[in-house]
C-alpha cells in the first residue's frame, strides 16, 4: 500500500491490550483519510445519548494519505471523539461530534510508525501513558508527569526514552482535572484545542501518547509525487499571501479583521476594537516578541511563532505560539491593549492545556457578566474581573485549569456555568454550547452561517467560507463558477462587491466551503493554503493530484469531493440522532437584537427572517430536509443508509421538544412557528 | 594556487523553523520515499526552545571521514562532495565516529554510511536548499562566499552594537533614472 500505511491501531486502557486492524482500499476510498477515518469511527462507535466521559467513547487519532511526505503543508492531525463540550441548546446534556485539528508532527509520526489511525478507548485504572515504538506497544505509568505542564511532562518523557526525536501528544492539568474545553497538544506546543479532546483523554486517565516510527512512507509514483510536490512548493514560495503569512504570522489577519470590524471584542458584543490592528499586527508582534518561527512537519511557511518577552515586566517569559485566535480571544476579547500580558496567558493556557478561544470566552463572558451586574463577588469567592484586567486573568486561568473555587465553574464551558448560575445565559456567544471564534457573527454572514451549521459547534474551521471577503473572492475569482455555477457566477459579479452581510450567495457558499475545507483534513493538509491565504491555489490543483499519486489509487475529483460531503454528513448525523437539528442551527437572541457597537458597520444586526431563510437555503443544498435532517435519497447517494434510522430517533427528539414548553437553555432564535 | 570553484551548503539554525522539508527532499530525490531516516540532511531538535539545527556534510578539505576508512570507500567527488562508495563500505561506521559534526548517517536498510552528495546531477540543485527557500536557513554558496557572508553577518552584528543609539534618520534622496 501507498500513501497510507493500511493500519489502524487500536488501544484499550482498561485491559491494557491493543489491536491491530487492517483496513481495506475500499475503506480508504470511501473515507480517505484523516477526518474522514475519525468521522466514521465517532460516529458509527458512540451511541444515542452517550455520555462523552464514557470509557467507550473512542478517541482517534487520524492522519491521511499525504500526512509525513515531501508533499507541503502535510503536518496535520485530526483528533475526534464524541465531544464534552458541545452540547444541544435544548438540553447541555446532549452531546454531539466533536474534533480538532493540530498541526506539528504526531501524524506524520504515526505513519512512521505504521498506522493511519489511532483509536483509544477505555479507562486505566491509574495515570498511564502509552509509548508507540513502531510494532511494540507498551503501557507505562504515568504518575511522575501527572500534575506536570505540557512542556515539563514532554521533556520528561523524551529524557526516559533518551530520544528527544520522539513526538508526544499529551494533556496538561487541565484535561487531567477535566475541564470541558481541555486540548491536545503536540511538539510541546502545537495544541488540538476546540471541543474538549483534552477532557476525554483525562477522562481515561491517558497522559500521553508518544511515537517513534522509523518505518517510511512509500509512494506509488515518486516521480511524479516530487515534481507535483516542487510544483506545489513553488507556487507557495512565490506566493505573496504565504511570504506575508512567513513574516506575520496569522496576524496577519489583524488590520483586515478590524478595517471590516469584525473582530471579537468584549465577550463578542461590540463587533469593533480601536487600534487593534496598531497593538497586534503580526510586524509589531514580530519586532516585539518573536524569538523565532515555529513549523509543522513539512511545511515551508512556517506561521507558528516562538515567543520571547524581552523587556518589561514580563521580560524573560518564552513559549510556543500564540497565533492570531489566542491572541485575540485572550486579548481582544477581554478587551485589553497589553500584548506582553497577552503573550503570556496564551503561554499559561497552552502548557495548562485549554483551549485558548473557550479559555478567553470564560473569562469575557465572567467580565460582562460582572459589569452588567449579573454575577457580584459573592458568587466568585471574592474574585472581581473587569475588562482588560489581565493579572486577575492569569489568576483565573490557573484556577479554572486545577479546577479552584470560582475556577472549577468555569471549567465547565460558558453556557452551563449560565446555566447553573441561572443568570447571563443572553450573552453567551455559542453555536451548540461552543463559544464563537474571534470573528463577530453579525457582519460577515457566510461565518456567521458557518458557526451556525458547523458540525462542530460555532467554529470557522468547517465552513471556512472565506470567499466572502472581496479581496478573497477577486484573488480566487477562479473558484466562483465552481461554487455558484455559471448563472450564479454571473449575478456574483455583476453585483460584486456585495455587502458582507448579506444572506442572499452564503447558503450555497458555505455549504461548498465546508467540503472544500473537508477535503485538505481528509488528506490531512493544511487548509490554511486553500482557505485563508491561499497560496495553493484550489485543492483540484494542490492536493488532488498529490493524493492520486501518492497513493496510486483510481479516484476521480468528483468522488473525493463526495467524500467530503460523506464526511460533513455523517458529523451531521451524530448531531441528528441527539436530536440536535433546525434548532441549534441559529445565534443566541442578541445577535438578533442588540447592533454592532462601533467600526463600520455600527448597528449591525441579523435579520430573523433573512436568517430563516437561509437555513432552510443552505439546507436544499445540502439536500437535507425542513428540519435538516438528511433525506434517504441523499444517504443512499452518499453510501451512508445505516443513519437512516437514527434520524427517526432524532426526529422524535426534537418534535417532543418542539412541541413541549420545555424552554432552551439560551435564548436563541428558532424560526417563527416551529417552537410552541 | 587557483582558488577553488567548488559551492557548499551553508547552514544559519537561527533561520531554522523545524519543519523537516530538507529530509523529507533529501529522502525523496534520492529514495523515492518520505522518512527522516532516509535523509542525509537531518534536523537535531531542541524544540523545548525552539531551536533547531541542520547537521549535514560539509566536505571539509582535509576530511577526517576519508582518512579513517579502511575500505577507501569515503571518496570525493569532482563536485567537492565527500560521498560513500556503497560498494566498498562495509558498514564500520569509522567515519561517523571520526565526523566533528556526525555527519555521515546509516542507511536504515543496508547499514552502510551516506552522505550529502549535493544533487550535482541535478538541475534543481541540492533539493533541500531548494525545500529551504523560504525560510533560508540552508544556502548553497561558493566556497568564497561562505566565509564573505558569515563575516558580514558578524560585522553587522557589532555595527549595532557600536551604532550611536537613537540616530537621527536623514532621508536622502536620489535619482537613478537614466533618461
Amino acid at each position: 500500500m501507498h500513501g497510507w500505511k493500511g493500519r489502524r491501531l487500536r488501544l484499550d486502557l482498561t485491559n491494557r491490550t491493543y489491536e491491530i486492524e487492517q483496513l481495506s482500499v475500499d475503506y480508504f476510498k470511501k473515507w480517505i483519510g484523516g477526518r474522514g477515518f475519525n468521522s466514521d469511527v465517532v460516529y458509527h462507535e458512540t451511541r444515542q445519548g452517550m455520555d462523552p466521559l464514557d470509557p467507550d467513547n473512542p478517541l482517534c487519532f487520524g492522519s491521511g494519505p499525504l500526512s509525513g511526505t515531501f508533499a507541503p503543508l502535510s503536518g496535520r492531525t485530526t483528533v475526534s471523539c464524541r465531544s464534552p463540550m458541545t452540547c444541544s441548546n435544548m438540553d447541555t446534556a446532549i452531546h454531539g461530534h466533536g474534533d480538532t485539528n493540530m498541526g506539528g508532527a504526531f501524524g506524520p509520526f504515526m505513519k512512521y510508525a505504521g498506522y493511519d489511525q489511532i483509536i483509544v478507548k477505555g479507562k486505566a485504572d491509574k495515570p498511564v501513558w502509552v509509548f508507540i515504538d513502531d510494532g511494540k506497544i507498551s503501557f507505562r505509568d504515568a504518575s511522575h508527569l501527572w500534575g506536570l505542564g505540557a512542556k515539563k511532562a514532554t521533556i520528561k518523557i523524551q529524557e526516559e526514552l533518551g530520544d528527544p526525536d520522539v513526538k508526544v501528544s499529551m494533556i496538561g492539568p487541565a484535561g487531567e482535572n477535566l475541564v470541558r474545553y481541555a486540548c491536545v497538544l503536540n511538539n510541546f506546543s502545537s495544541s488540538g484545542g476546540r471541543t474538549g479532546m483534552g477532557c476525554v483523554m483525562g477522562s481515561k486517565n491517558l497522559k500521553a501518547i508518544a511515537v517513534r516510527g522509523t518505518k517510511p512512507i512509500t509512494i506509488a509514483r515518486p516521480e511524479e509525487f516530487a515534481k507535483l510536490a516542487w510544483a506545489l512548493r513553488e507556487k507557495i514560495h512565490n506566493s505573496p499571501s504565504a511570504i506575508r503569512r512567513r513574516a506575520e504570522g496569522s496576524m496577519d489577519l489583524f488590520d483586515v479583521g478590524n478595517a471590516i470590524g469584525i473582530n471579537a471584542h468584549r465577550n463578542v458584543s461590540t463587533g469593533f476594537m480601536p487600534g487593534i490592528e496598531e497593538a497586534y499586527g503580526g510586524m509589531q508582534w514580530a519586532e516585539q516578541f518573536l524569538f523565532r518561527r515555529k513549523a509543522c512537519w513539512s511545511c515551508p511557511v512556517a506561521c507558528g511563532r516562538y515567543t520571547l518577552i524581552k523587556e518589561g515586566k514580563y521580560a524573560g517569559f518564552s513559549c510556543g505560539g500564540p497565533e492570531m485566535e489566542s491572541l485575540c480571544n485572550l486579548g481582544c476579547r477581554i478587551d485589553t491593549y497589553d500584548i506582553a500580558a497577552v503573550n503570556v496567558l496564551c503561554g499559561m493556557v497552552n502548557d495548562l492545556g485549554m483551549d485558548s478561544v473557550s479559555a478567553g470566552a470564560a473569562l469575557s463572558w465572567t467580565m460582562e457578566a460582572f459589569e452588567k451586574g449579573y454575577i457580584t463577588e459573592q458568587d466568585t469567592g471574592g474574585i472581581r474581573l473587569e475588562w482588560g484586567d489581565t493579572e486577575t486573568s492569569m489568576k483565573v486561568i490557573e484556577m479554572i485549569a486545577r479546577r479552584q473555587g470560582f475556577g472549577d465553574l468555569l471549567a465547565e464551558g460558558n453556557i452551563r456555568v449560565a446555566e447553573k448560575l441561572g443568570i447571563g445565559q443572553d450573552i453567551v456567544p455559542h453555536c451548540r454550547g461552543l463559544e464563537h471564534i474571534s470573528v463577530d457573527p453579525r457582519i460577515t454572514m457566510g461565518f456567521s452561517l458557518g458557526y451556525a451549521m458547523s458540525t462542530r459547534g460555532s467554529d470557522h474551521l468547517k465552513n471556512y467560507s472565506c470567499v466572502e471577503f472581496p479581496g478573497c473572492a477577486k484573488s480566487r475569482s477562479y473558484q466562483v463558477e465552481e461554487i455558484f455555477g455559471p448563472e450564479g457566477a454571473k449575478k456574483f459579479w455583476e453585483d460584486f462587491p456585495k455587502e458582507l452581510n448579506e444572506l442572499d450567495t452564503k447558503p450555497v457558499l458555505c455549504a461548498w466551503s465546508e467540503k472544500n475545507k473537508c477535503v485538505a483534513d481528509l488528506v490531512s493538509c493544511c487548509c490554511q493554503a486553500i482557505g485563508s491565504w491561499g497560496g495553493a491555489g484550489t485543492w483540484q490543483e494542490a492536493y488532488y493530484p498529490l493524493l492520486i499519486a501518492a497513493t496510486g489509487i483510481d479516484l476521480s475529483p468528483e468522488e473525493v469531493f463526495q467524500s467530503a460531503e460523506r464526511v460533513v454528513n455523517i458529523e451531521r448525523a451524530h448531531w441528528l440522532r441527539d436530536g440536535s437539528g433546525i434548532q441549534d442551527d441559529t445565534h443566541i437572541d442578541r445577535y438578533f437584537d442588540e447592533g454592532v457597537h462601533d467600526g463600520p458597520f455600527k448597528g449591525m444586526v441579523i435579520d430573523r427572517e433573512k436568517w430563516a431563510w437561509a437555513q432552510q437555503e443552505y439546507y436544499k443544498t445540502h439536500g437535507w430536509d425542513e428540519l435538516g435532517f438528511i433525506t434517504e435519497d441523499k444517504a443512499r447517494e452518499l453510501k451512508i443508509e445505516d443513519v437512516l434510522p437514527d434520524m427517526e430517533c432524532g426526529k422524535k427528539i426534537i418534535r417532543q421538544w418542539l412541541d413541549s414548553d420545555k424552554k432552551a437553555v439560551t435564548p436563541m432564535f428558532v424560526p417563527t412557528g416551529l417552537k410552541k | 594556487m587557483a582558488l577553488k570553484e567548488e559551492r557548499v551548503i551553508v547552514i544559519d539554525p537561527g533561520k531554522c523553523a523545524g519543519c523537516h522539508s530538507c529530509e523529507m527532499a533529501c529522502a525523496m530525490k534520492h529514495f523515492g520515499v518520505c522518512h527522516p531516516y532516509y535523509s542525509r540532511i537531518r534536523i537535531q531538535e531542541f524544540r523545548n526552545v525552539n531551536t533547531f539545527v541542520p547537521i549535514t556534510c560539509q566536505a571539509c578539505e582535509d576530511a577526517a571521514c576519508i582518512k579513517v576508512c579502511p575500505m577507501n570507500a569515503r571518496i570525493r567527488l569532482g563536485s567537492g562532495a565527500v560521498v560513500t562508495d556503497e560498494d566498498k563500505c562495509i558498514g564500520c561506521r569509522a567515519c561517523v565516529y571520526a565526523c566533528p559534526f556526525g555527519a555521515p548517517v546509516i542507511h536504515p536498510d543496508t547499514g552502510k554510511t551516506m552522505s550529502c552528495d549535493l544533487c550535482m546531477d541535478d538541475e534543481l540543485g541540492p533539493w533541500c536548499v531548494k525545500a529551504c527557500t523560504m525560510q533560508q536557513a540552508l544556502k548553497f554558496v561558493d566556497v568564497r562566499d561562505a566565509a564573505r557572508a558569515k563575516g558580514r553577518d558578524f560585522a553587522a552584528m557589532l555595527k549595532e552594537q557600536h551604532e550611536p543609539p537613537h540616530q537621527e534618520e536623514t532621508e536622502f534622496s536620489f535619482s537613478f533614472s537614466v533618461e
